[in-house]
């Protein structure tokens, strides 16, 4: 997957859904337009939930993927 | 209140046609791959948790109110979520599926079949979720199982509360479809494990090899259990009579359709020992030999009080499309123009049930979620459909 520089990093990992969604909508609603939010999450189920989160509400996934870290999900705030 | 439900209280609502709501709020993609399915119709609404995140007055607005609302996600978490926002704006009767769709995935419903004079009795674990049976012959304080799923707590309950001891289990071939139970169990309570060498030579663990014909006690005075190698399916497809009465058929003969041979990559070898199955083995068999299949398709196929089962005379003349084919060429034919893409996680399904691959308990979980793509003609009817 490719990487992004993130002006924000978000820890999910160990926490369930909807938890990861949730603080992600926090953060994002918290930074600029145009500006980008890497996460971190451990939970599977963040996978569909974040690409169906994104395509509802405009923000871009900019790219999503499983890495030694967790599940690496970089959001553009639209 | 807020109230948690079972998977085994939904499945009995689900029974009983009990009239709520079963929301769903897993994402479009997961709901759409996997949903619960029951007897009747179910109400069922998909509106995601994270729509209620971003616009929770319209979400709320979207589910009525005359009517309980039973709230589902994958794990818990997110129905709690949505459950605590309808609350909030004033639903009185809201519960959330404890453990979430897993628990629905994984849970066994118990149902008698019969009992014979002798004190045995039959019965059938259905595995709504799968859409898969296993089956339950206790005699003499023994229970045999035939083809378990890997939900031991419901086995070894099941087993307590019958006050019996799971002595034996028998697989009816290498499923692809989910993680048998049969060598965990073997490692929980020591039962034994039957499988036919066909399709489990060179499994990761101890196994008796069954051999066609070989008849085996299911406790010492109990029905006898008659091994009827019936390749096709796979390699080492068995069937295992008991008591001359009743044919646990597993993945080789359903209520509708026939076990799909196509599964292995060889899909006219297989094909062709399936025909031969069919001609010399089953169709010769007692019509009134009751037919308890691995797997069903739909609900439909249930008879009286949800029990999955009919008179092998009755099966192939419902089936007669199949069954009245009568060269190994138009059968070939018959199954390759209803050859579909298996799910990817077969292959790795495989492995685990020959012991190659010992996954976390958490993964096998995932991997054992959703239904079976087992019977034959099952594409042609959805693109009939």
């Amino acid at each position: 997957m490719t990487d992004y520089t993130a002006d924000q990093v978000l820890d999910c990992k160990g926490l369930n859904c909807p938890l990861p969604v949730i603080k992600t909508k926090k953060a994002i609603d918290a930074m600029d337009s145009g500006q980008i939010l890497k996460m971190v999450a451990t939970d599977p189920g963040s996978k569909n939930d974040i690409t169906a989160w994104t395509a509802r509400t405009g923000h871009e996934l900019l790219s999503g993927g499983e890495t030694d870290e967790g599940y690496v999900y970089f959001i553009k705030k639209k | 209140m807020l109230t948690p439900y079972s998977a085994n209280e939904l499945f009995e609502w689900l029974l009983a046609e009990d009239d709520f709501l079963l929301l769903d709020v897993r994402n479009e993609a997961d709901f759409g791959r996997f949903k619960v399915e029951g007897p009747h119709e179910i109400d069922t609404s998909n509106i995601p948790y994270f729509d209620f995140m971003e616009e929770e007055e319209a979400s709320v607005a979207k589910v009525p109110r005359t009517k309980k609302v039973r709230v589902v996600c994958a794990k818990e978490g997110s129905a709690m979520y949505v459950g605590e926002i309808l609350e909030a704006n004033g639903f009185e009767d809201v519960g959330y599926l404890k453990e979430g769709i897993v628990a629905w995935g994984n849970m066994l419903s118990p149902r008698k079949v019969d009992a014979g004079s002798d004190g045995h009795e039959l019965w059938q674990f259905t595995r709504p979720g799968k859409g898969s049976l296993s089956w339950g012959l206790i005699s003499e304080g023994e229970l045999t199982i035939f083809d378990p799923s890997r939900n031991l707590d419901f086995y070894q309950s099941f087993a307590k509360a019958h006050s019996c001891k799971i002595t034996q289990t028998f697989e009816t071939h290498l499923q692809a479809d989910y993680i048998s139970g049969s060598r965990f169990l073997a490692e929980a309570v020591g039962s034994k494990v039957f499988a036919n060498s066909g399709d489990f030579m060179g499994a990761s663990f101890d196994y008796t090899p069954v051999k066609d014909g070989e008849i085996l006690p299911s406790s010492s005075n109990g029905p006898q259990i008659e091994v009827i190698h019936t390749p096709g399916h796979t390699p080492g497809s068995t069937c295992y009579q008991i008591g001359g009465k009743y044919l646990i058929s597993g993945d080789t003969v359903f209520l509708v359709s026939l076990g799909r041979p196509d599964l292995g990559g060889k899909a006219v070898e297989w094909a062709g020992m399936l025909f031969d199955t069919m001609t010399l083995k089953i169709k010769t068999m007692p019509a009134d030999l009751k037919i308890l299949p691995g797997h069903y398709i739909e609900w439909s196929e249930a008879k009286e009080d949800f029990l999955f089962t009919d008179a092998l005379g009755e099966v192939i003349s419902a089936n007669a499309s199949i069954y009245d084919i009568d060269t190994v060429e138009s059968f070939t034919e018959f199954i390759k123009s209803n050859i579909r893409k298996q799910p990817d996680v077969y292959a790795e399904i495989r492995k685990v049930n020959a012991g190659w691959l010992n996954p976390e308990d958490d993964e096998q979980s995932t991997m054992d979620l959703g239904k079976n793509e087992c019977a034959a003609s099952a594409y042609a009817a959805q693109q009939a459909s």
